[in-house]
């Protein structure tokens, strides 16, 4: 029988578009944060997983040798998961699986990524990243592949332009009140709408930045947590899941339609005993690394109906003081999207959840909260639900 | 006391070359298109999937897939993208153009260049063709392009 496993912690720190840290000193800061703020000594740790989704972005490939000083991991236990983006994600649900298998009763997650350093663009890095026969020739690349998919959800849900502009204008404003913040600022529809298309129907401001940054979460066991805290935030459920690395071989092949978002979403949906998330779920951090795709995955986590996103964001239900907030912390668009570190929305759900959320805290009881990763040749999900009993 | 350091910036780079095999599927489909300007899948036998590009074997049901079938060059453009990005992250004036293109006779499709149009004159859906280079290599680019269909 699996132990619960509550969130005792969470360790922040600025994102910015050039850190002068490296990856060990930004791992570094963000590990003693979550210490600090659980007033836990180190050797409280006993196991650490790491995660970050692009090797060659690291000045190394077997980048994740360089996190164990950082975060007091010597001589202990330590283990990598790498799903690409959804890494933010399927990383802290490799932790929770350590705390939940009895082995270990305190666990820490790191994840980031240190995307300012490939030269001329981070491009560079994610252009290596696809099939070198019958794809990379082809020159296709992540903006390009945004306005294949873009293009078939638009056209299969019948979204607009408008409605995607509305999600930047959303994230980029309520990062403004998020002190770790890479890019908050206030912009208009208009200034979506007519900055340069990066592919149609995707605009440079539907995107999220290039971001350095690092995150950690620590979990802890049913057993013990009552040590540190009176108000533990337990894991409710965890999903996870790939889709084939070939387009046509998804398992729908029209990819305008996230079949395994849908399915990771219902695996944590159901360990938690959700039945209907629109209502049971208070606040949703959701990764967003285009507008496009908050859309998606606020249809696949059921906080809407299917073909719902157009109509979420136009009647402000995903608003901060919105009947069910989105990215009230600004998401990846607004704060920055360091990959491995978009932990960073599963920190916020946290922080949202225990009232700490300063000023991007909802103006509402938040007692579930649910966050998600996704990434790889647009084919992973990483679902986790957090709240109190 | 970050702020009493100037940054500095070391430069550097990595390269690596590589010599990949094609793989037993890679190999036949480009010694096919290559020689005989053919495309061809692989046929699942149990659920009857052709797949392009070819796998030797079905993901869904996970047995030997060892039957090979020529499909069309023509078919069905899934969807496109028309980006202005260039691959060095550069802003392009003229943008380029990639579709994913299913072919008729295949549960599959490729991923390719559309060629002999503009955005304004594609529609999801419509019926496409390969353009093939007239001296070939036997990789994916000896399709120079799908256009549509005339």
């Amino acid at each position: 029988m699996a132990k619960r496993v509550a969130i005792v912690s969470v360790g922040m720190d600025k994102f910015k578009g050039r850190k002068i840290e490296t990856a060990e000193e930004m791992i570094y800061k963000v590990a003693k944060n979550a210490l600090n703020r659980a007033k836990l000594p180190p050797e409280a740790i006993e196991a650490v997983v790491y995660g970050c989704a692009v090797d060659a972005f690291t000045a190394t490939t077997a980048a994740e040798k360089v996190t164990i000083g950082g975060s007091n991991a010597r001589l202990k236990p330590t283990m990598r998961s790498c799903t690409s983006g959804s890494t933010a994600i399927s990383s802290p649900i490799l932790a929770y699986y350590h705390v939940a298998s009895g082995l270990h009763n305190m666990v820490m997650s790191v994840g980031f990524e240190k995307m300012s350093e490939c030269r001329p663009h981070a491009q560079h890095v994610f252009n290596t990243v696809y099939d070198e026969f019958f794809v990379r020739p082809i020159g296709l690349n992540v903006p390009i592949q945004c306005g294949l998919e873009a293009r078939r959800f638009l056209h299969r849900y019948g979204h607009t332009e408008h409605q995607m502009a509305k999600v930047s204008v959303k994230n980029h404003g309520n990062a403004l009140d998020n002190p770790y913040a890479q890019r908050g600022k206030k912009v208009t529809i208009d200034d979506v709408m007519s900055s340069p298309y990066i592919s149609w129907p995707v605009k440079i401001m539907d995107t999220s930045p290039t971001t350095d940054g690092a995150r950690a979460v620590i979990f802890a066991s049913e057993d013990m947590v009552y040590e540190i805290t009176d108000d533990p935030v337990w894991v409710k459920g965890v999903g996870h899941c790939g889709d084939s690395v070939w387009f046509m071989g998804r398992n729908n092949s029209d990819l305008g339609r996230l079949d395994y978002a849908y399915k990771a979403a219902q695996e944590a949906y159901h360990m938690a005993g959700i039945e209907d998330p629109s209502k049971e779920i208070d606040v949703a951090e959701v990764y967003d690394p285009f507008t496009f795709k908050e859309m998606q995955h606020v249809e696949a986590l059921g906080l809407c109906p299917e073909g719902g996103a157009g109509r979420m964001i136009d009647e402000g239900i995903s608003l901060r003081e919105g009947k069910l907030p989105v990215n009230p912390s600004g998401g990846l668009i607004g704060e920055g999207n360091p990959i491995g570190a978009g932990m960073s929305r599963l920190c916020w759900a946290w922080l949202q959840i225990k009232g700490q959320a300063g000023d991007c805290q909802v103006p509402k009881e938040v007692n579930t909260a649910v966050c998600n990763g996704w990434g790889g040749m647009y084919q992973y999900n990483a679902v986790m639900v957090i709240g109190r009993d | 006391m970050e702020k009493q350091v100037e940054q500095i910036n070391l430069k550097g780079s990595i390269n690596i070359n590589y010599e990949w095999t094609a793989g037993i599927a890679g190999s036949r489909f480009f010694h096919e298109l290559k020689d005989h300007k053919r495309i061809m899948g692989t046929k699942c036998p149990k659920c009857n999937r052709v797949m392009v590009p070819p796998r030797i074997f079905c993901e869904e049901c996970f047995i030997d897939a060892t039957e090979w079938v020529e499909v069309s060059s023509q078919g069905e453009l899934v969807t496109f993208g028309d980006s202005y990005l260039g691959t060095d992250g550069s802003m392009l004036e003229k943008p380029w153009i990639l579709g994913i293109i299913k072919l008729d006779g295949a549960d599959g499709g490729l991923v390719h260049f559309i060629g002999e149009a503009e955005p304004k004159d594609l529609n999801l859906g419509m019926k496409m063709e390969a353009v093939f280079k007239d001296e070939r290599e036997g990789n994916i680019l000896d399709i120079k392009y799908f256009r549509p269909l005339k």
